[in-house]
């Protein structure tokens, strides 16, 4: 693909004007443990995931390894809070038994599919902008929302636009770099 | 735009068909199953630097562990068939996107004629093998110098059967365009070869009233028109109402990824359509050998196609 821009800028989560605002509005979830499920990166845009059994997290960079670590992702040349994006594993088994209904029947976004870095389980990721939070040794600043793309559907041909709507992930920055692995703890900080 | 999952696969295999030709079998290094396809298709391959080339799948359409691509190497060509048979063997990854199919068998077709002329029998060849086995009525004209030069020759008798007519010139045979007869209802006509066989074969079917709905074709390479001098355009965002200036030397791609576009592409030839994007208030100068008449009032390539003063972009 030709359709790369000259680097990343990557911004950092409470940087982001979403992330700015929510770190000085109170609320959030408190309480839980969840686990990192999957890893996940692609060394270009386009270019299919490859699962990892361990990642090195960088702060202010990304995923080694990964797009937007590389700088080879696409994207709109506005600075951006992408550094390392989840998803939530409970949002994929929503779309598997299509629920709501908002497409033909059940689609299967495996987690090699979705294009978000980390799969999570039992982190309630919509509560996180503003957020610092853990995955195993790393630290994390929820910046934004991530929404879903046309882009994807397309890549994918399968209609996950709608379906993908309000729960479509996290994006963050990485405040404190690490090694991640399947299995790590994921736990709110601060709250 | 359509964009496309781009896989590292493997080459499995290495044959020689011809002389100038080889045909690859690649398989995915970890998944027992590659994307699913219709006859037709074709795959980008990445070269090193980043360019693209288009080949036609060639072997059994439909959910598969392997594909076949068949790769002639052209000694004036753009480079990169000369770095497939360089450096593909056995073994090598090569970076693959997912299907396209710009050239599909019509649906509901009551009987097809194929046309095919040296490496462009690769897409026909499919496009055999789904007929075949549907039991569908066909004929397949093959074209080339000499059975010896002739790509996929054994599979085309193995597929086509009795079904294959050869025009080897070194045996004084020649393909005469007037063979694809009347255009009865529901026939379809597709072709895919040198330009030249193309052209003769559209020139048939316009003399003998074919429409353009039951002809297909397929051209990977450029058409070169010397004579045509690009002018300067202006380019107005729909979204935005932003204007730009094209340049008379730059693309309406580069002047909108410039502008900081994410814009998809990838043979930048106007052949394989991934820069498509609709447009109003324009007339546009298609200069792109993809897009389908009926496509054109509203779509056009970014990546060669310009317009006559000024359009404006679905963006
Ligand atoms: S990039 Fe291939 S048609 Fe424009």
């Amino acid at each position: 693909m030709s359709n790369t821009m000259a680097g990343p800028t990557h911004w950092d989560g409470f940087e982001h004007p979403a992330g700015r605002v929510a770190v000085g509005v109170a609320g959030g979830a408190g309480g839980w443990r969840g686990s990192l499920l999957h890893i996940h990166i692609a060394e270009a845009a386009s270019f299919e995931m490859e699962e990892l059994a361990e990642a090195r997290c960088v702060a202010g960079r990304g995923i080694e390894g990964d797009r937007y670590f590389l700088g080879t992702g696409t994207y709109s040349p506005k600075p951006d809070v992408r550094e390392v994006t989840l998803i939530e594993q409970e949002a994929l088994d929503a779309l598997a038994r299509n629920d709501p209904p908002l497409q033909g029947g059940p689609i299967q976004l495996t987690p090699e599919l979705h294009r978000r870095n980390l799969t999570v389980r039992g982190v309630p990721l919509n509560h996180l902008v503003g957020r610092r939070f853990q995955v195993g040794e790393v630290i994390l600043r929820g910046g934004r929302l991530n929404f879903p793309c046309k882009y994807l559907e397309e890549l994918l041909g399968l209609p996950v636009y709608l379906p993908l709507y309000n729960r479509s992930g996290l994006n963050c920055s990485i405040e404190r770099g690490g090694i991640i692995r399947p299995g790590d703890a994921v736990l709110p900080l601060d709250a | 735009m359509t964009a496309r999952i781009i896989q590292k696969l493997r080459v499995a295999a290495v044959a020689e068909s011809t002389p100038e030709v080889r045909v690859y079998t690649l398989e995915h290094p970890r998944k027992p199953l590659l994307p699913d396809w219709s006859a037709g298709a074709h795959v980008d391959l990445r070269l090193p630097d980043g360019r693209m080339r288009q080949y036609s799948l060639c072997g059994e359409p439909g959910p598969q562990p392997r594909w076949q691509i068949a790769v002639k190497r052209e000694t004036v060509g753009r480079g990169g068939s000369a770095w497939v048979h360089d450096s593909l063997a056995p073994g090598t990854e090569v970076q693959v996107s997912a299907p396209r199919n710009n050239f599909p068998l019509a649906a509901g077709a009551v009987r097809h004629v194929l046309v095919g002329g040296g490496i462009g029998v690769t897409p026909l060849l499919a496009m055999a093998r789904s007929l075949a086995a549907q039991g569908a009525d066909f004929t397949f004209h093959l074209c080339a110098r000499s059975a010896a030069l002739a790509p996929l020759l054994a599979e085309l008798r193995v597929v086509c059967g009795e079904r294959l007519a050869t025009w080897f010139g070194d045996e004084g045979r020649r393909f005469d365009a007037a063979l694809i007869g009347a255009p009865e209802a529901g026939v379809h006509l597709y072709a895919c070869g040198p330009h030249r066989l193309i052209e003769a074969v559209r020139a048939a079917a316009a003399e003998r009233g074919w429409a353009e709905a039951q002809q297909h074709y397929e051209v990977f390479q450029p058409t070169l028109d010397e004579n045509f001098k690009p002018e300067p355009f202006e380019l107005r965002i729909a979204s935005t109402g932003e204007v730009l200036l094209v340049p008379a030397d730059r693309s309406a791609l580069d002047v909108l990824r410039e502008r900081g576009f994410a814009l998809p592409s990838s043979c930048e030839l106007g052949v394989c359509g991934s820069c498509v994007c609709g447009y109003r208030d324009g007339i546009v100068i298609h200069r792109d050998s993809v897009l389908p008449v009926s496509a054109r009032q509203d779509r056009m390539t970014l990546c060669v196609s310009r317009a006559r003063v000024s359009v404006t972009v679905e963006l």
